[in-house]
């Protein structure tokens, strides 16, 4: 980690300590103890973030404002549950016998389609869909989506993930072709970016190269390469020389 | 029973509620009045949450939601492909200068910064949640909010910056009238 990439990272540490037993921060706070310079800025940081949360801490609720909470929390009665139509259980039902049938269908459905674009249409389609349903990462994935979000980051150079401990460590994960696809979410200099890893073993028909193939697709780029047992993938909606520069 | 635990979170989460609604809102009349309706949905709809511990999570989720809302309305927010790359630190006030400022300039501040970045810089400012907490409070990714919180201190940086020099601006220095040549 370089001396940018630890001040990306120590500027979320609070000042009141509360954080000094976050893991996320223990390479960076060691770095700032070895390098003098960084040491100074970091202690610099804290002085100006102490002295801003002191002067926001200052700041009193109006006059009346509590005691308006709480006489209007008294005439405010809680919502009863009521159960819509369609949390019927007989309704339900037959909506589960609809999606266990369409689950068959899909299933049995002939692929036409080649290995590697079909997967590439899923996760394109799935980045599209990230700001519905893209949260959930375990806090073990902070580290690499830190590491993603550096500007300096050459992804396809540096990338190195430990498979099995990042999705137990609950990293988000996806589901293709009855195998687990992990993804984790990154920002690049205000672009989202969204990072896809799955094991080789698991797509033999998926054939991909060392060097990063980039395509576009469903209005985004995206990047494919592979190492000797993973498969990596990034998506983002920019454009092609945009994803080209993380590469 | 349920009187008593919303009496309690009033008391513990009215303040740094409205201090976070005076971040967003700008004034301290809407910032009252987002801080009671946090309240009254919490009265309305609190007893469905089933973590008690996850109460002041919710608290600052549903203000910043109902901000969020009421916005909507208004204006556009500033959209993630919009953003600009992250400056370098600006040249900031010295210390000293900011702990001489009026906590209300620093407030001032704090509310020139731009929308998508002051929301987490005023969580984390008022140190009592994690970077981990404003993520889950902002429904961001972890890295977003430590993207934000470096811009969001850059652009703070140069506000103080701007409002250090208005305050001296202000101040007119007192000169000596030359002395008349007496004939």
């Amino acid at each position: 980690m370089n001396n940018e990439e630890a001040k990306f990272i120590l500027r979320a540490y609070r000042s009141n300590g509360a954080d000094a037993t976050d893991a996320t921060f223990c390479a960076a706070l060691e770095q700032a103890r070895q390098d003098p310079a960084l040491g100074a800025w970091f202690a610099l940081e804290q002085a100006f973030d102490r002295t801003v949360s002191a002067k926001l801490n200052q700041v009193p609720a109006p006059a009346g404002l509590r005691e308006s909470i709480l006489a209007g929390g008294r005439v405010t009665a809680p919502t009863k549950f009521q159960r819509s139509w369609w949390q019927h259980p007989a309704v339900l039902t037959m909506a589960a016998s609809v999606a266990l049938l369409l689950a068959v269908g899909v299933a049995l459905w002939p692929k036409r389609a080649s290995a590697g674009a079909t997967f590439m249409e899923f996760v394109a389609v799935d980045a599209q869909n990230s700001l519905m349903h893209h949260m959930g990462h375990g806090e073990k994935t902070a580290a690499l989506q830190v590491m993603l979000s550096q500007p300096t980051t050459k992804i396809s150079e540096h990338l190195s993930v430990d498979f099995a401990a990042l999705r137990a460590a609950g990293c988000r994960t996806v589901q293709f072709n009855g195998h687990e696809v992990l993804e984790v979410c990154f920002q690049r200099e205000g672009a989202l970016f969204h990072c896809y890893i799955a094991q080789r073993a698991d797509f033999p028909a998926f054939i991909a190269a060392v060097a990063p193939a980039l395509t576009n697709l469903e209005g985004s780029s995206v990047a494919t390469w592979a190492d000797a047992s993973l498969l990596y993938t990034v998506v983002g909606k920019v454009g092609r020389s945009t994803l080209e520069k993380l590469l | 029973m349920a009187g008593d635990l919303f009496n309690q979170l009033v008391e513990a989460h009215y303040t740094p509620l409205f201090r976070f609604a005076l971040s967003l809102a700008k004034n301290s009349s809407d910032a009252g009045d987002l801080t009671q309706q946090t309240f009254f949905i919490w009265a309305k709809q609190g007893h469905t949450l089933r973590e008690a511990g996850k109460a002041k999570s919710w608290l600052f989720t549903t203000l910043y939601r109902e901000f969020l809302r009421g916005r909507r309305r208004a204006e556009r927010v500033t959209a993630l492909e919009d953003l600009g790359p992250v400056e370098a630190d600006p040249p900031a006030p010295e210390i000293d200068v900011v702990t001489g400022m009026d906590a209300n300039l620093v407030v001032a501040a704090l509310q020139e910064v731009d929308e998508v970045y002051r929301a987490p810089l005023t969580l984390f400012y008022m140190q009592d949640l994690s970077y981990k907490e404003i993520a889950e409070i902002l429904e961001v990714p972890i890295g977003t909010v430590m993207s934000r919180l470096s811009r969001g201190k850059a652009q703070l940086r140069a506000a103080l910056a701007r409002k250090e020099t208005g305050q001296r601006s202000k101040v007119v220095p007192f000169q000596t009238s030359p002395a008349r040549k007496l004939s």
